[in-house]
């Protein structure tokens, strides 16, 4: 892999993403999963109907 | 009650509110402003306030838990000659088309872009589709899904022929494939609006969803069946509500790989892991045990906080007989005490 390494210039300066530097594959992998979980919509505590013409909750 | 070792289940039922929104937020979102172009055609939900939806003061919602197909509620139902509101999820429109019962209202929610339109019949649907996804195939659900192919051509077939009688209470939040769908099948729509987050917050996406198409907003609970449950109580002010196929939960036979979020779920914790994430729970009134993932988790502790919150003009009988619904203020009773109570009153 050195062969590889500095042969070149970018035209434009590389940016690094710094969360994915200190992200190890394993919390991305844990991310990706969670991103899958959860309900089918949101829950609000404490509502029922909000009607909008007579704002009836 | 609770057993095993399932802290990760519980700190990600602790979570569940927040990562629904992250999943679902947007796109609910998005949906809503596509189906505004639609809205003209059907009407608002606030009309179902001044119809007649089922005799008398009671309700039944149908939903598809595993529990359907060893308890099969609608038996009992149809011999019993009940004829309080039926509040069905889509998912339990097949189970019901099939039986020759048409219910009196059907709820969707789920913006989920290719899965929900199953439930209506996917026009689309071919081989390439079901191997790319093994949602349904897994599951523990309807058995009639089984054979994929033969069920999405009956539910095709039944809803074309019986969509006109059906009312929908349509969710804007529902995919460009449902909207599509219920709109070919001529059901009778009632639009409105899921709450997406708190209505009395500043820059709440709820109010931005109401000014933006007038429609009402409605608690959701979380799913579709905890939907069907405030629609028959706070929609169609019925003071009693017998929930049916409410499982929040899975028979503790029924192996991981037929959950909802086995594949996420290994993803997380690693095979061996599996059981970090499932809740075990008995069910002291029929002395059963069941597992739960923290997304069940989560509608059963919202259900039962809505529950307890309507519990004055609203009684609530869960009439499953299984799964984990069970606390105060619900009633655990069987169907058939449930039938006996409200067939003498209708």
């Amino acid at each position: 892999m050195d062969v590889l390494k500095g042969n070149f210039q970018t035209k434009k300066p590389a940016t690094l993403n710094k969360k994915s530097d200190n992200e190890s594959l394993e919390d991305r992998f844990e991310r990706e999963a969670l991103k899958n979980l959860g309900g089918s919509i949101a829950f609000v505590s404490k509502k029922k109907v909000l009607w909008g013409d007579e704002d009836q909750n | 009650m609770m057993q095993g070792n399932n802290t990760l289940g519980f700190q990600l039922v602790a979570n569940m509110e927040r990562m629904t929104q992250d999943r679902i937020g947007a796109s609910a979102l998005k949906n809503a402003k596509y189906n505004d172009r639609f809205l003209d055609i059907g009407e608002s939900l606030s009309a179902l306030r001044n119809e007649k939806v089922g005799d008398g003061d009671s309700a039944i919602i149908i939903a598809a838990g595993p529990s359907i197909k060893r308890k099969d509620p609608i038996s009992e139902i149809k011999e019993r000659g009940y004829s309080g509101a039926i509040v069905a999820t889509e998912s339990a429109l097949l189970y019901c088309l099939r039986n020759d019962v048409i219910p009196d209202l059907v709820v969707t929610l789920d913006p989920h872009a290719t899965r929900i339109v199953r439930w209506f019949g996917d026009p689309s649907l071919n081989q390439k589709k079901l191997d790319a996804d093994d949602y349904y195939r897994r599951q523990d659900m309807d058995p009639a899904f089984a054979n994929e192919l033969q069920a999405n051509q009956e539910i095709l077939g039944l809803l074309n022929d019986h969509g006109h009688k059906i009312r929908i209470a349509l969710s804007t939040s529902a995919s460009k494939a449902v909207v599509q769908r219920v709109i070919e099948a001529n059901m009778q729509i009632y639009w409105w609006n899921p709450m997406l987050d708190n209505p009395d917050l500043e820059n709440s996406d709820t109010r931005r969803l109401q000014d933006l198409n007038g429609l009402p907003c409605v608690n959701a609970g979380g799913n579709v069946g905890s939907a069907c449950w405030m629609m028959a109580s706070a929609v169609l002010n019925k003071s009693a509500v017998g929930l049916t196929g409410m499982d929040f939960s899975y028979y503790s036979e029924t192996p991981y790989r037929n959950t909802q979020y086995y594949h996420d779920a290994v993803n997380l914790v690693g095979l061996e892991n599996l059981s970090s994430v499932y809740i075990n729970i008995e069910n002291p009134y029929i002395s059963e045990n069941f597992y739960t993932d923290p997304a069940y988790m989560w509608y059963r502790e919202a259900f039962l906080e809505m529950a307890a919150d309507a519990a004055e003009t609203c009684s609530t009988s869960n009439c499953t007989e299984g799964g984990i619904l069970f606390g105060d203020p619900i009633e655990f009773i069987t169907l058939r005490k449930y039938l006996d109570r409200h067939i003498a009153d209708d």
